[in-house]
């Protein structure tokens, strides 16, 4: 049973232990804080130990040595590198994550990964977030974007308007509209709950739909859906902390139009150093005066990046008041998402969920290249790569027994072959499949994507 | 609270508890007894009603449960098993109200080991097996066998075993529940193997060797003999008893440890030692006592006072010897004994050696702070700090303890008993241990004690094996408020 070890109980080490101890690994979670150790030993079956997880004392007392995989999330940078460089003292076969964020080791994470023998992969929720909100602006109308085989394919979520032309649409139909084989509707969330459809489910209004195609049809399938949006040019970002720092450098690379708003004086001249062309405003973003002032109402999109949650929802809510067509809002708490598409937000980013996937992906066996949670919790999008000995290969999809609840999206066969796939479709070795599983399917899954010879 | 889902839980733990009468079912057909009809009977109203209440209740399930749930769980799981376990003891006609019945059944899961029994050994071989082996099954907890071997309860599991385990600091062998559960379960099982073939090397019947076992390993206390193991004579059987319920008095997760390799954990865990250390000078200060009178030798003096002392103090209840003639500082140290009990994490009852050391320490502190009021002082337990929420529940578990003693033996004496019975028999409920004093000494039974009494007494017992707080619980209004 694989062993993992997390250092940090804050939202981040809570979540990912909370989706492993469903899947029932063994997690043991080290935290500073007794209030948190409690709050997770109170809800979770994993061990939890108060402890300071750069101590290669305490390391050693939860057992370190038998640890595959650890994960070092505190929200200290520095707390990770120590945890990592300990770890590494005693159990050099453990594989370390550290969570880094701090923007001038960016241009050293393949220097630490390479040459400290202590860390196997970096991981930085900030250039996820800013890397999502960049595939968000590239595809209007949704609320969800995932890139997977090196962004040749997209996994687009939409929200289904009222008077668009699929609503109520049989699934057998929309591959004519669409055109055969160009897409897949791989689920849909309906009022809270996920669906995998057949093709006698129907579309309704309001559904959001879940979808996969390569990223060269990506417009044409955006016209079935009634989703025609003009590129944005002119952005607001509320917030200049290390996101929005980060995201209006984006921005100028792309030459968008761009005004950031800070509340904190000296944190603006940090970014008027930084920034050449964005405009730096001093002030509140849910100051209502200095969005009028600022012409909100010309802005084609806002982004509310602030460490506050309260504050990134009302200048959310604030700017649709106003008349801003698209609002993008940063969200640290997971417990708030359900909330969101009800009070009309719905174009969401969130660090931490970015931080959960990407290190789901290096905790996920077999040869997994990328997952993407959809609906918080409830089901992930796995992109692995079809192993030579893996139960999958050489079969028609229809004969493999696949666990329910779990579905092949789609199968990317070397350079610009992307195929969706049908019930007689045959997955080769070296293929990458994209899979959706809901949670109580991703342990049989993984199992069927490993080799077959660790179950003999 | 979302009943449905709780009811849904305890009707599988009731179905699954009814398979497990399968056993006694077995040695009946072994035996060729008369008890075999009344053990189907009750294995069949018992699978029956488990079915029942599940299939009522089946669309109710889910992966989480609240705290409060756990506790509704566990406490309703233990009462439920009591009142189908006592079936076989109804139906058999060996106990002829419910009341005892459910007395004696209640006794067995909760490891106390108090008989109504007047006469043992005219009791049916499958019947005294049964007796025997619902002890074995409650002395690690029904909820951890559960936990173990059902995989329905995933997730939930960790409410159940705090609700079922409450020992002050919880450890967590392994990182998941279930695998903590099968662990304890796996050392008690091989810890109970080896008992049985040093019994039966001793020239115990395998029959005998496998009940007394049952009853030594959880600290039970049940024998199939009227004189106990006083009934064998034999010095190597009390030898191999004592060792046994001295390592059943000790947390299950140093077993562990030791088993692993590392033999000096009983020793370094500084609840053992004081465990130990306390048994040791408790043994010593009784086989003085009794040294002369009753017992002219020495040596006699410290086989009886050694088996009497170990017996109460890890809550199993044997006897060797009436305890009720000897002198009575002597019996004073086995009152002491009965509320002082074994360790956290073991099968043992009464208060536990860690809440008493607690106890010591925290007085200590507030005298400390008494000549030194502006100190900083922590109280620690082998070096480690303890919390202030944990002082402060163990503080409120002494008072919960004291009050309910206080008030059960109030009880009993309106009902007619006199003062050393109902004092000794609430002590000896309460603490899971079994012989009490006066009228339910070693020698006596409770077959004398008035039907309200066993009741209280029943409840008592449950009270104490559940540690308090996941039944009485059900009392606070704060439970019930929405």
């Amino acid at each position: 049973m694989l062993k993992i070890m997390i250092i940090g109980a804050g939202e981040v080490g809570f979540n990912v232990a909370n989706r492993l101890a469903h899947e029932n690994k063994n997690v043991v979670i080290i935290d500073k804080n007794p209030e948190a150790i409690r709050r997770i030993s109170d809800s979770l079956d994993v061990q939890a130990i108060v402890g300071a997880g750069n101590s290669p004392v305490i390391l050693e007392e939860a057992g370190i040595r038998g640890t595959e995989i650890l994960l070092a999330v505190t929200d200290s940078d520095d707390v990770n590198l120590v945890a990592c460089l300990a770890a590494d003292l005693i159990s050099p076969t453990t594989k370390k994550l550290a969570r880094i964020r701090n923007v001038d080791f960016d241009n050293f994470h393949d220097a630490l990964r390479e040459k400290a023998p202590h860390i196997d992969t970096i991981i930085n929720p900030e250039i996820e977030v800013v890397k999502t909100i960049g595939l968000l602006m590239t595809v209007p109308g949704a609320v969800d974007v995932g890139e997977l085989v090196d962004g040749r394919v997209k996994f687009v979520g939409i929200q289904l308007d009222k008077g668009a032309k699929l609503a109520g649409a049989r699934l057998t139909s929309i591959s004519s509209v669409a055109g055969k084989g160009n897409l897949l509707i791989a689920a849909i969330i309906r009022k809270d709950t996920l669906i995998i459809p057949t093709g006698k489910d129907t579309l309704e209004p309001n559904d959001l739909v879940y979808f996969i195609c390569e990223d060269s049809k990506l417009p044409e399938i955006l016209e079935v859906f009634d989703k025609r949006e003009e590129p944005f040019r002119r952005v607001l970002i509320v917030g200049g902390g290390r996101i929005g720092l980060r995201l209006a450098k984006m921005m100028e690379d792309q030459s968008i139009y761009t005004k950031i708003i800070e509340k904190d004086p000296s944190r603006c001249i940090q970014l008027a150093d930084s920034l050449n062309k964005t405009v730096v405003l001093n002030g509140d973003g849910s100051d209502q005066e200095l969005l009028r002032e600022e012409n909100i109402k010309d802005m084609d999109l806002v982004i509310t990046l602030t460490n506050d949650e309260e504050t990134n929802v009302l200048s959310s809510l604030l700017a649709k008041q106003m008349g801003i067509r698209k609002t993008i809002t940063k969200i640290s708490k997971f417990g708030y998402l359900p909330l969101l598409s009800a009070i009309g937000i719905e174009q969401v980013v969130s660090p931490r969920l970015s931080a959960v996937n990407s290190i789901l992906r290096h905790i996920r066996r077999g040869k997994v290249l990328a997952t993407k949670s959809i609906m918080g919790e409830q089901a992930e999008i796995m992109e692995a790569i079809a192993l030579e000995t893996s139960d999958i290969v050489g079969k028609p999809l229809m004969k493999i027994a696949f666990p329910s609840g779990a579905i092949v999206i789609g199968i990317s066969r070397g350079e610009g072959n992307f195929i969706i796939p049908s019930g007689d479709s045959v997955i080769e070795p070296g293929d990458r499949i994209i899979i959706l599983a809901d949670r109580k399917a991703i342990p049989k899954i993984e199992k069927i994507l490993t080799v077959k010879l660790e179950f003999f | 609270m979302r009943w449905r889902y709780i009811f849904n839980v305890v009707s599988v733990l009731t179905f699954y508890f009814g398979m497990s009468m399968i056993f006694p079912v077995i040695v009946s057909l072994i035996y060729r007894d008369q008890s075999l009809l009344p053990l189907i009977e009750s294995m069949l109203a018992t699978l029956a009603f488990g079915l029942t209440l599940h299939l009522i209740n089946r669309r109710f399930r889910t992966e989480i449960i609240s705290q409060r749930e756990g506790m509704a769980i566990v406490a309703i799981s233990w009462i439920m098993v009591s009142l189908f376990g006592a079936l076989p003891f109804f139906l058999d006609g060996i106990l002829n109200t419910f009341t005892d019945a459910f007395f004696e059944s209640v006794s067995g899961f909760t490891t106390t080991g108090a008989s109504v029994l007047t006469n043992i050994e005219v009791v049916s071989q499958s019947l005294l097996f049964w007796r025997s082996f619902i002890q074995w099954l409650g002395g690690m907890g029904i909820i951890v066998l559960s936990l173990a071997i059902l995989p329905f309860l995933g997730v939930g599991g960790m409410q159940l075993y705090k609700a079922e385990v409450p020992t002050p600091v919880p450890d967590k062998l392994k990182p998941r529940i279930r695998d903590t559960a099968t662990l304890l379960w796996k050392v008690y099982a091989l810890m109970s193997l080896l008992q049985v073939a040093f019994l039966m090397f001793g020239g115990m019947s395998l029959f005998d060797a496998l009940c007394h076992t049952f009853t030594t390993m959880p600290t039970g206390g049940f024998s199939t003999k009227n004189a106990s193991i006083a009934h064998y004579h034999s010095l190597y059987l009390e030898i191999v008893i004592i060792v046994f319920m001295v390592l059943a008095g000790i947390n299950f997760s140093l077993h562990y440890q030791v088993l692993r390799g590392r033999p000096l954990a009983f020793w370094r865990d500084s609840e053992c030692r004081f465990f130990l250390i306390s048994t040791l000078l408790f043994t010593v200060l009784v086989s003085l006592n009794i040294y002369r009178s009753p017992y002219e030798r020495i040596g006699d003096a410290f086989r009886y006072g050694s088996f009497q002392v170990v017996s109460i103090v890890t809550t199993t209840g044997f006897a060797t010897a009436d305890y009720e003639k000897w002198p009575v500082f002597s019996q004073f140290v086995l009152l002491i004994l009965m509320f002082l009990g074994a360790s956290a994490g073991s099968t043992g009852g009464g208060v536990k050696s860690l809440r008493v050391m607690l106890f010591l320490k925290y007085c200590g502190r507030e005298l400390f702070y008494l000549v030194h009021p502006r100190a900083v002082a922590h109280v620690k337990i082998g070096g480690k700090v303890v919390p202030e929420d944990v002082i402060r529940s163990v503080m409120g578990f002494l008072g919960l303890y004291a009050g309910i003693f206080v008030l059960s033996s109030l009880l009993l004496s309106a009902l007619g008993v006199d003062l050393v019975t109902s004092m000794g028999a609430t002590a000896a409920t309460l603490g899971n241990v079994g012989p009490g004093l006066g009228l339910v000494g070693p020698v006596d039974n409770f077959a004398n004690i008035p039907y309200l009494g066993k009741w209280l007494l029943s409840w008592c017992m449950l009270l104490g094996r559940l540690e308090i707080y996941t039944l009485i619980i059900f009392f606070a209004p704060a439970f019930w408020r929405k």
